[in-house]
């Protein structure tokens, strides 16, 4: 099957990117090096083409009471403009996906989910929209997505005129406008710190490109993108989420409101016994990848590196993994298998690296 | 973008550059291959006094995004390893030629001599890029 390109795919090419095949789509992987572009965000400003993203939007009377429904976080709480992070679960508490939506309105929602899983996710709530007077359309093809992140973000945008007017706060969304190009623009992001992503049309999307690398901005491909939100904690689906566990084993208790009315998956959730703790684990020299096996100090195989990989802020090795809740060590006590080596592991009850997000 | 070839030097398709004094082999990786893999973050080297075969894995090159293994060129027992390397594994991206990953001495001198000169390398690189 041919790969489909986002709009931005020749800005790619230009700027010599390595490009990877992705939720089919060929996209940037890294440009100049993982490390500088991590960098580049964590201390100024970079840009992410994250186009291959779904976007799905809900209109109507009933858009709110869809969304809560289906969302197992509180959304029709969430003040006017705010953008709330939720899994989609099922009936049975296993989770279809993570997904940010975005209150523009009370009749107006943008649903913004993950590429990998666009066809299942537009398959589940397509089924369940149905007894909702509200209609639910499927404007993927429609939508670049720009991620904007960095300390410095803030200053850029306002300098280009794109910051929208007034208080906009981390997880916040506006609709805005400039020079005839409308766009939706949020306090959101993947890699922990301030920044936006601006959803807009295919030509937009060109325009703001060319603007951003002008004022400095250092383009990031998907690599960096996992490096960032490894080390902020953020959970990746087909990783840490999957259609076998529920948010209850993934460290997301705080996104499954319990005392909301009803939402999809609230009873199986209600009685649910997580099977997982997912712990955070580093080493000094190693590098963990999803898969590797985690021991404990008996040698006791005891669970899975869900997500692994380098850290260019700490320099050491970091781990995302899942631990059989039965077999949960007291000592605390955790083991990497890298071949056929034990390396010694440092628990963390913290993310490895603490964004500045406002 | 071209990639530095040292004359001198032989190579396999594994990427790897050879440089023979007497019968002590000494490897590393080529620029080609630093190019490719990207940041490198983690050096596994083999044992010092194990016995390597040509061809075989014999140690782990590790960037951000991808686990590689290492290939001895030739067959032999491994005399010394590079720490500097170890230490500072960004330094195989810095200056692949300068950074030597191991020692060998080697048993059969021919195993040297079937590698790819230089130019053969060059040729096996533009094949592939």
């Amino acid at each position: 099957m041919e790969l489909k390109k986002t709009s931005l795919y020749h800005e790619h090419i230009q700027l010599k990117a390595k490009m990877a095949p992705f939720a089919g789509f060929d996209m940037p992987l890294q440009y100049s090096s993982v490390k500088e572009e991590v960098f580049a965000v964590r201390r100024n400003c970079g840009m992410f083409d994250v186009s291959h993203m779904g976007e799905f939007f809900v209109t109507g009377k009933d858009a709110l009471k869809f969304v809560d429904n289906f969302m197992t976080n509180d959304f029709i709480n969430a003040g006017p403009n705010k953008a709330v992070y939720s899994p989609i679960c099922r009936e049975n508490g296993t989770v279809v996906d993570d997904h940010i939506s975005y209150k523009i309105n009370d009749q107006k929602i943008l649903i913004c989910v993950n590429a990998s899983n666009m066809e299942k996710d537009w398959n589940w709530l397509s089924k369940n929209v149905g007894k909702f007077d509200c209609k639910l359309e499927n404007k993927s093809d429609d939508y670049s997505l720009i991620a904007l992140q960095g300390p410095k973000s803030d200053a850029i945008l306002k300098k280009i005129h794109l910051l929208p007017a007034g208080d906009f706060p981390y997880y916040s969304v506006k609709e805005s406008e400039r020079n005839n190009y409308k766009y939706i623009i949020s306090k959101t992001g993947y890699t922990g710190e301030d920044g936006v992503e601006i959803f807009c049309s295919h030509d937009l999307a060109k325009i703001l490109w060319k603007e951003f690398l002008q004022e400095g901005v250092v383009p990031c491909g998907l690599a960096s993108r996992d490096v960032l939100r490894l080390e902020v904690c953020f959970p990746l689906y087909g990783h840490e989420l999957n259609d076998e566990v529920t948010p209850l084993d993934s460290a997301l208790k705080w996104t499954v409101k319990m005392d909301k009315t009803n939402f999809i998956g609230k009873n199986a959730l209600a009685n649910y016994n997580p099977r997982y703790n997912l712990v955070k684990l580093s080493i000094e020299k190693g590098i963990p990848r999803a898969g590797y096996s985690i021991l404990d100090s008996n040698n006791n195989n005891i669970g899975v590196v869900t997500s692994g990989g380098y850290s260019p802020i700490l320099e050491k090795g970091i781990a995302l993994a899942h631990i059989e809740k039965d077999k949960f060590p007291k000592n605390k006590i955790f083991k990497i298998q890298i071949r056929d080596k034990m390396y010694d592991t440092e628990y963390h009850l913290k993310p490895f690296v603490v964004g500045g997000h406002k | 973008m071209a990639h530095e070839i040292k004359p001198n030097l032989k190579y396999t398709d594994d990427h790897e550059w050879a440089l023979l004094e007497g019968d002590v082999l000494t490897f590393g990786i080529t620029d080609f291959a630093q190019s490719s893999l990207g940041d490198i973050v983690f050096v596994e080297f083999p044992e010092i006094g194990s016995m390597l075969e040509k061809g075989n894995p014999c140690g782990v090159i590790e960037s951000i995004k991808s686990v590689n293994d290492l290939f001895s060129p030739a067959s032999g027992e491994v005399l010394e390893v590079n720490e500097n390397v170890s230490d500072s594994p960004e330094n195989i991206n810095h200056n692949a030629f300068g950074s030597w990953l191991v020692k060998v001495k080697i048993t059969n001198k021919s195993e040297f001599d079937q590698l790819m000169s230089a130019n053969e390398y060059k040729i096996h690189c533009e094949k592939i890029s």
